[in-house]
């Protein structure tokens, strides 16, 4: 058994060890913290519950930190709207546990019904009021979404609907784009690499990576509110994503 | 028109705008299933055929029905028919 293999032998029983410590710990510690940031902010409980899943991201960051080089680029914590839609690309399981590293904790995640099968991650998805996107119909969707953004929080989708096998960026469904039409809200494009050298779809071992998080420039969704103003918000936004994942892919290759 | 160049028209206009896989079109799939459309997108597919038609068809029932690519072939045709008649 030569280096490397060792080391990801023992990234995995530190990652998979250390992540279910903190889901364990993180699920006995939700009633005492939860009531704690009710008391403090007056929060409801899904925004409560919201801000403990953001937690739980950073707690990821903190994991993964000895075997993955990450880093977040793009925006300032203060350019990026709390009220708007995230949408990004989507490489592997473990894309979710990234949104740690932004800004606000205040996002809910627009997911396919699958996720919800993990038990213990599905009450707090339900707690949180994360939109099923695919047994929910999109007229429901939307309604939960615009409550959501009504209240000051941040939606995120994944436009391709499901991860990318091969890496490249796959068509982008109209959801998100039909949503930031109907509130108003900008659109904030995010460009996530090397999850997919984390763990790609269809393996459970994890390998050491290099994961950089793009936020890249709000766009604005007032000049597309006309007829099929979402089809053009969708393609320009892909557009942005499609250049800005090259870019980024070109400099992660010329780095290696 | 021919029905053939009917075809190539919606075919062409359900790839670019839907980016899907232009070998890939045959009549019997399935817009859902095997295309992946969901049902924001079919509110697309119709302004894309309204666009590459010029009619309306947005208030049409019929719509409702379609399934499969076949389906939206044959209902392009009886409404280009039915305006010509």
């Amino acid at each position: 058994m030569n280096n490397e293999q060792l080391k990801i032998i023992a990234m995995n029983v530190w990652v998979y060890g250390l992540l279910l410590l903190l889901t364990i710990v993180g699920i006995l510690l939700t009633p005492t913290v939860g009531f704690y940031f009710f008391l403090r902010y007056g929060w409801d409980t899904p925004r409560v519950i919201r801000h403990i899943i953001w937690l739980y991201g950073k707690g990821w960051l903190a994991i993964i930190s000895p075997f993955v080089s990450f880093e977040r680029q793009g925006l300032d914590d203060a350019d990026v709207p709390d009220n708007c839609i995230f949408v990004i690309n989507h490489l592997s399981f473990f894309d979710t546990y990234f949104m740690g590293a932004l800004p606000q904790s205040d996002i809910t995640f627009a997911v396919r019904s699958w996720p919800f099968k993990m038990f213990w991650y599905r009450l707090f998805m339900q707690l949180a009021n994360y939109l099923e996107v695919e047994d929910s119909s999109w007229q429901q969707t939307l309604i939960k979404g615009n409550s959501v953004l009504k209240q000051g929080g941040a939606v995120l989708f994944f436009p391709e609907g499901h991860r990318s096998r091969s890496g490249k960026i796959q068509r982008f469904y109209s959801g998100a784009f039909h949503l930031a039409l109907q509130s108003g809200c900008p659109v904030v494009p995010l460009c996530i690499t090397g999850t997919d050298q984390l763990l790609p779809p269809d393996r459970r071992s994890l390998r050491p990576a290099t994961v950089m998080l793009k936020i890249l420039p709000v766009v604005e969704v007032k000049d597309y509110q006309h007829e099929g103003g979402h089809r053009q918000l969708r393609k320009d936004v892909k557009a942005m994503m499609v250049k800005e994942l090259e870019q980024m892919l070109a400099g992660d290759s010329e780095g290696r | 028109m021919t029905e053939q160049q009917m075809i190539t028209i919606i075919n062409d206009a359900l790839v670019e705008e839907f980016e899907l896989d232009a070998d890939e079109m045959q009549p019997e799939l399935s817009i859902y299933d095997d295309l992946g459309l969901d049902s924001l997108d079919t509110v697309d597919m119709v302004i894309v055929l309204e666009g590459a038609f010029k009619f309306k068809i947005r208030e049409e029932a019929e719509i409702k029905e379609i399934r499969t690519l076949g389906d939206i072939h044959e209902f392009v045709k009886r409404k280009l028919a039915a305006e010509v008649n």
